[in-house]
């Protein structure tokens, strides 16, 4: 977590004064009131995070209730560029990454995921309707730690995020 | 071997061959006959010596025989003696040096040179007395050291020997007779006593001075034989000679000539035969070059001619006679030309081939280049169609799995959740039919209900398909189509196809907050429709490409809108099926206009 984030100096205030109020927390960083209930909450959340890149919003929103049900905090994106930003700013367990993407596709952001030194406990799921070995081998080549081709069983996704979340939490 | 070698080796061989037999047949043969004559004449001339000597010895001993017999000599009248004597030894001028007469007791008891003396002991003396006629062995003189010799013969008075008349004879008269004789250039006689001492020779100062008892002839005349013989001299010489042994004075006569100049003529003769036989053998080596050379220099031509054709650097032998070869070589030239010619007809043929070989082969690569991209192009397509056909499905999949495990689940969030399976159905029938009509229409398959159709309905009912997205994107769509637009020939399912997808892509191209003008207008016999908007345009080098199957100009703006990139390619096949075509005008940046025209109803 960031030295000078936002949440990081909350997380300061409350260490200092345990009994310290939102609104107190909210004059001090400058920040609306409610934000700081919102992330207090946020960081409170002891649930695994998992982050899915994919431009297609159709299929993300059976995605993220499912997974959400299954008591994951789920964390969307709609292209590479936000996917990039919200894995830095939420550090997530797991990512769940669309590889046909228009703009920065799914191979770079993996790419660019890797080389981030915050992201190394980040399990990287590749998921799309590519089925060719060559594309399974260039995403595992590039970094991502599992590969799951669509259209994929709900079981079977989640079965893989649970091995992926034993290897970076040992659960 | 070559052949101008084997030519002159051929001549050679028939020539010196034979040459050298004749020569040394003939040479053998004029050397014995040479040999022969050389004899004949060394014979000839010892037998002339010999007459000679015989002669003159007959002559000497003659006069003696008279001389003793004549009455002046019985008588012994001194006076008359001296005149007597006088007179002989006139006539015969140095022949007789003395006559002298003995008694009975070997007393002179006359000289015609007044000598006195007793010569009884003498050989010649006691032979006379004997009553023979005796003729000494030669002696040097010892006044005049000339050699000399003494005659001497009894006198007889009625029978009675009363004395004996000797006569001192001078040998030089003989010699020079002997000398005389001719015997060759060379020859050379020698008369030995039968001690081998030299009698006579033409080196007078060996005469009874110098034994030759040493070689060969003097042995064999001193042992009384005759004969001819080769052998070494006493001066180390080796000659040819013959030998005579002259029994009455005891002498052998030996006439000698050197072989070399004996044989000089063989030597001669050898030496013209050997000079002639390499004349000979010089004219026929020159003989055997020119004729050789005349054999092989046309071949050779036909040779370096044929060497030539190989090597493809011909040129015509010239032709320089009118034998074999000579025709020969004109056969060759014309067959030599003739093969070039066809050479060089085939070459062009060849090269002919080959252009036009290359020129297949250039087609066909470029063919095979168009097939490869055509092959690429169709496995990207391949794969993009089963992602956009997998991404509904997928989406489906998940939602109706979450709807099947959840029976608590939020109305509203259910009719959400549903709605997002229709959508994805619709969404996968629409891929499904774009393929469908593709592979139709490749196929040829397609099937076309020409109706009269109004173009403005038509449009009307493509902006209901396309407004909301419209509507979504913030752009303005406009028509321009007047009221009393005819109606066109056509198949109004396929047209609206054409349109959508036109449509489609103008909106799918164009930004948010662009135009699209949809306008119509009649041209007489056809109608126009138009299709403008305010989008990216397209790059001239694309342009082209734009209707080909599976091509897309940016492969992820798709996604905005979706679709496989078939649209235009569909578009395109249903108006060339209307027997027409779709015009494209576009600039970068600032648009495209599609168009086309359909036959008025």
């Amino acid at each position: 977590m960031n030295s000078d984030s936002i949440d990081y100096r909350i997380l300061e205030l409350i260490k200092k004064d345990s009994n310290i109020s939102n609104n107190e927390i909210s004059k001090i960083i400058g920040v609306p009131e409610n934000e700081i209930a919102a992330r207090i909450r946020n960081f409170s959340d002891t649930r695994p995070k998992i982050l899915i890149v994919d431009d297609e919003m159709d299929s993300l929103l059976p995605l993220k209730r499912s997974l959400e049900r299954e008591n994951y905090k789920v964390v969307e994106a709609y292209n590479g560029q936000e996917g990039l930003r919200k894995a830095a700013a939420e550090i997530p367990d797991i990512i769940l990454l669309d590889l046909m993407m228009p703009g920065m596709d799914g191979y770079e952001v993996c790419n660019r995921l890797k080389k981030e030194t915050a992201l190394k406990n980040t399990q990287i799921i590749m998921l799309t309707a590519k089925d060719e070995v060559g594309d399974k081998v260039r995403g595992l080549d590039l970094g991502a730690d599992d590969y799951v081709t669509k259209p994929f069983n709900l079981s079977e996704l989640k079965a893989r995020i649970k091995t992926a979340l034993r290897r970076t939490r040992n659960l | 071997m070559r052949l101008r070698s084997e030519i002159i080796l051929f001549f050679l061989l028939i020539s010196v061959i034979p040459l050298s037999i004749v020569a040394y047949i003939s040479y053998d043969h004029s050397r014995e006959a040479i040999s022969d004559s050389v004899m004949a004449t060394l014979l000839g001339a010892t037998e002339n010596t010999g007459n000679a000597i015989d002669n003159w010895m007959g002559a000497r001993k003659n006069d003696i025989r008279v001389v003793s017999q004549s009455k002046v000599v019985v008588c012994i009248d001194k006076k008359q003696l001296h005149e007597y004597f006088g007179s002989f030894q006139n006539e015969y001028r140095g022949v007789y040096r003395e006559f002298f007469i003995l008694d009975l007791n070997g007393s002179i008891i006359f000289s015609t040179l007044d000598r006195k003396g007793n010569a009884g002991s003498e050989q010649y003396f006691k032979e006379a007395a004997n009553g023979k006629l005796f003729v000494s062995d030669p002696y040097l003189s010892e006044s005049s050291s000339s050699s000399e010799m003494i005659i001497a013969n009894p006198v007889k008075n009625n029978g009675t020997i009363t004395g004996i008349l000797a006569a001192r004879v001078s040998l030089e008269n003989l010699y020079r007779i002997i000398e005389n004789i001719d015997i060759g250039k060379s020859g050379e006689v020698f008369i030995v006593n039968k001690d081998g001492n030299i009698v006579f020779n033409k080196n007078r100062s060996m005469i009874l001075l110098l034994n030759i008892d040493n070689n060969y002839a003097v042995k064999e005349v001193t042992y009384e034989k005759n004969g001819i013989g080769e052998y070494v001299n006493y001066k180390g010489e080796k000659v040819l000679g013959s030998y005579y042994w002259l029994p009455l004075y005891r002498w052998g006569l030996i006439v000698e000539e050197k072989i070399d100049e004996a044989y000089s003529g063989v030597l001669t003769l050898g030496q013209l035969m050997v000079t002639v036989s390499i004349l000979a053998v010089i004219c026929v080596v020159f003989l055997a070059l020119v004729i050789s050379r005349r054999l092989t220099e046309p071949i050779k031509s036909l040779e370096n001619g044929a060497l030539g054709l190989v090597k493809g650097d011909f040129k015509p032998i010239p032709v320089s006679s009118t034998n074999e070869i000579g025709r020969l070589t004109e056969i060759f030239n014309q067959t030599a030309t003739e093969l070039l010619f066809m050479r060089k007809k085939l070459e062009d043929r060849i090269e002919l081939a080959n252009i036009d070989l290359e020129e297949k082969n250039r087609e066909l690569t470029q063919a095979n280049d168009e097939l490869k991209k055509l092959d690429e192009m169709k496995s990207e397509f391949i794969s993009l169609v089963s992602h956009e056909l997998k991404t509904p499905l997928s989406t489906i999949k998940v939602s109706a799995e979450y709807l099947e495990s959840d029976d608590k689940a939020d109305p509203v969030e259910r009719k959400e959740i549903l709605r997002i399976i229709i959508r994805n159905i619709d969404r996968q029938t629409r891929m499904i039919n774009e393929i469908l009509d593709l592979s139709k229409m490749q196929a040829g398959k397609m099937e076309f209900q020409i109706e009269n159709v109004d173009i403005g309905e038509t449009v009307k009912v493509v902006l209901e398909n396309i407004g909301r997205l419209a509507l979504k994107k913030n752009i303005a769509i406009s028509l321009d189509i007047p009221e009393s637009l005819p109606d066109v020939l056509a198949d109004k399912e396929k047209l609206i196809i054409v349109l959508n997808n036109l449509a489609g892509n103008a909106l799918k191209f164009t930004p948010d907050g662009g135009r699209i003008v949809i306008s119509a207008k009649d041209l007489g016999d056809s109608v126009e429709v138009r299709m403008k908007d305010t989008g990216i345009g397209i790059e001239k080098e694309k342009l082209e490409k734009i209707f080909d199957k599976f091509y897309q100009v940016d492969g992820t703006s798709r996604r905005k809108i979706g679709g496989c990139g078939l649209g235009l390619s569909i578009a395109s096949g249903i108006i060339r099926a209307h027997g027409s075509e779709i015009q494209v005008e576009s600039e970068p940046g600032s648009g495209s206009i599609f168009s086309f025209r359909l036959k008025k109803a």
